[in-house]
């Protein structure tokens, strides 16, 4: 019995939600506070692996990351190893597939800021950076925090893509969902079991933060 | 309420020929590895009799777990001879009988890594960063080549590039699609339009695999069931499976 692929799962979806973050808020921002030609193009591509089945996301990814890929060759080329079947390639699939969840939530969380607030602030003197540092960044905690929580877990429950991409390797990218199915399909109900029994209260306990975090902001 | 009727009038004209449909048809679980003789064997089949064969393709133990749960197929083709003779065991199948016998190979998208002695030189070889392998547990072609390896000694020394695939259908996708630089495949994927562009090296100390099949006891039209197994035993099936290497 083994626990390693929830640690694999949880360290997934703790490196997702860091580094989605960081890059989701930058997009969140142009589409929350300005307006340019192709935005609503620029939406729906956000919101693409929303409505894609994770099957294609994972054909292409698995084209694009390998070894004849670009992006498979330029990570190569940089890193001197292969990229697809290891940690990163996953943690890279995960960004892709979670981002709408990411930039959904944080979009409005800044839309719902007053803009008085922000017309103060550029008035005082501040520059757009400081000022989504120091206004937008405190004033929207509570919807970045839910956005975060959001992305975690639902890279906990990811599946499909990583079913394509992963390769199952042990310690590297076979995370809880895929040896869950793996231990099923063998017929090892005992070992899915204590596993599912362990995934459930994990996720459920992260879900109640997001409504406790929804209703304060 | 006329706009509800109109609903549920639609609905049971959309519905409609779904339950209709009533044609005779067999459900067959189909291990992954003999996916493509079966294609043949079933077009065979359908132009002589007019019954339909519905596939189902995966790894023999996905098979295996569908079917004790109950899954509604007729017969089974598996890639061992274990799992048929559980069901048997277990009332759920009737007398399983051998259909045909596979081996493993090592297959590669790359011509030049087959320039070698044998199979295990090309493993070692570090150019081969990574090999697919099945899924040691439910997909028989995967148990196989994992005692081979442990056999050999290179288990543990390969572990760092084995990459585990669902079925062997997947490891040869990863290994056509170059994700991976070899895989240990069936052998009757180097007989595919596909594999016909690699090369490959026999696995000769792997075990040969022995692939059973049995008409399920749930059968929905035994006789019929009974018939197409009677079939997978013709000459035209026969000469079928020697095209893709089956013995």
């Amino acid at each position: 019995m083994e626990l390693f692929p929830l640690y694999l799962s949880v360290k997934l979806a703790l490196v997702t939600t860091v580094l989605l973050m960081i890059m989701a808020a930058p997009v969140a921002y142009v589409l929350a506070y300005s307006e340019f030609f192709g935005k609503s193009f620029l939406e729906a591509l956000v919101s693409l692996p929303l409505a894609l089945p994770p099957t294609v996301l994972g054909f292409y990814l698995l084209i694009f990351m390998g070894p004849k890929g670009g992006f498979g060759r330029l990570w190569e080329k940089l890193t001197g190893s292969s990229l697809l079947f290891t940690f990163s390639a996953i943690v890279i699939a995960s960004l892709v597939y979670s981002l709408p969840f990411a930039v959904q939530p944080m979009r409005a969380a800044f839309q719902k800021i007053d803009q008085k607030l922000l017309e103060n602030a550029y008035v005082l003197g501040l520059s757009r950076t400081a000022a989504f540092f120091r206004v937008i960044l405190p004033n929207t905690m509570g919807g970045l925090a839910a956005s975060a929580i959001l992305v975690f877990v639902h890279t906990m429950g990811e599946f499909g893509v990583l079913l394509m991409v992963g390769g199952s390797v042990p310690g590297q990218t076979k995370v809880a969902s895929i040896a869950i199915y793996e231990a099923v399909e063998a017929l090892n109900y005992h070992e899915a079991g204590i596993m599912c029994m362990t995934l459930i209260p994990i996720s459920y306990a992260f879900l109640l933060l997001i409504n406790w975090l929804n209703r304060r902001s | 309420m006329k706009r509800c009727v109109t609903f549920f009038l639609v609905l049971t004209v959309l519905l409609c020929p779904l339950s209709a449909e009533a044609e005779e048809k067999i459900m067959a679980a189909v291990a992954a590895n003999f996916m493509k003789p079966f294609e043949e064997i079933v077009r065979l089949y359908e132009a002589k009799t007019n019954i339909n064969i519905e596939p189902t393709y995966t790894s023999t133990g996905r098979l295996y777990a569908q079917i004790i749960k109950g899954a509604p197929y007729d017969v089974f083709l598996a890639a061992d001879e274990k799992r048929p003779a559980l069901l048997h065991k277990d009332g759920l199948a009737e007398n399983p009988f051998v259909y045909a016998k596979g081996q493993v190979i090592i297959w590669s998208a790359n011509k030049e890594l087959c320039q070698v002695k044998d199979w295990k030189e090309m493993a070692q070889n570090p150019c081969v960063k990574k090999i697919a392998m099945a899924n040691i547990e439910t997909a028989p072609y995967g148990t196989v080549s994992m005692i081979a390896l442990k056999d050999m000694g290179l288990w543990e020394k390969l572990q760092p590039k084995l990459v585990f695939a669902q079925t062997i259908a997947q490891v040869f996708q990863y290994a056509s699609t170059e994700s991976v630089d070899a895989g240990f495949c069936a052998y009757s994927s180097a007989f595919t339009d596909e594999g016909r562009k690699g090369c490959f090296l026999e696995v000769k100390e792997a075990q040969g695999v022995t692939q059973a099949a049995c008409v399920l006891r749930r059968a929905a039209d035994k006789e019929m069931a009974d018939k197409f197994a009677t079939f997978l035993h013709s000459p035209e099936a026969d000469a079928v499976k020697r095209s893709y290497g089956y013995k």
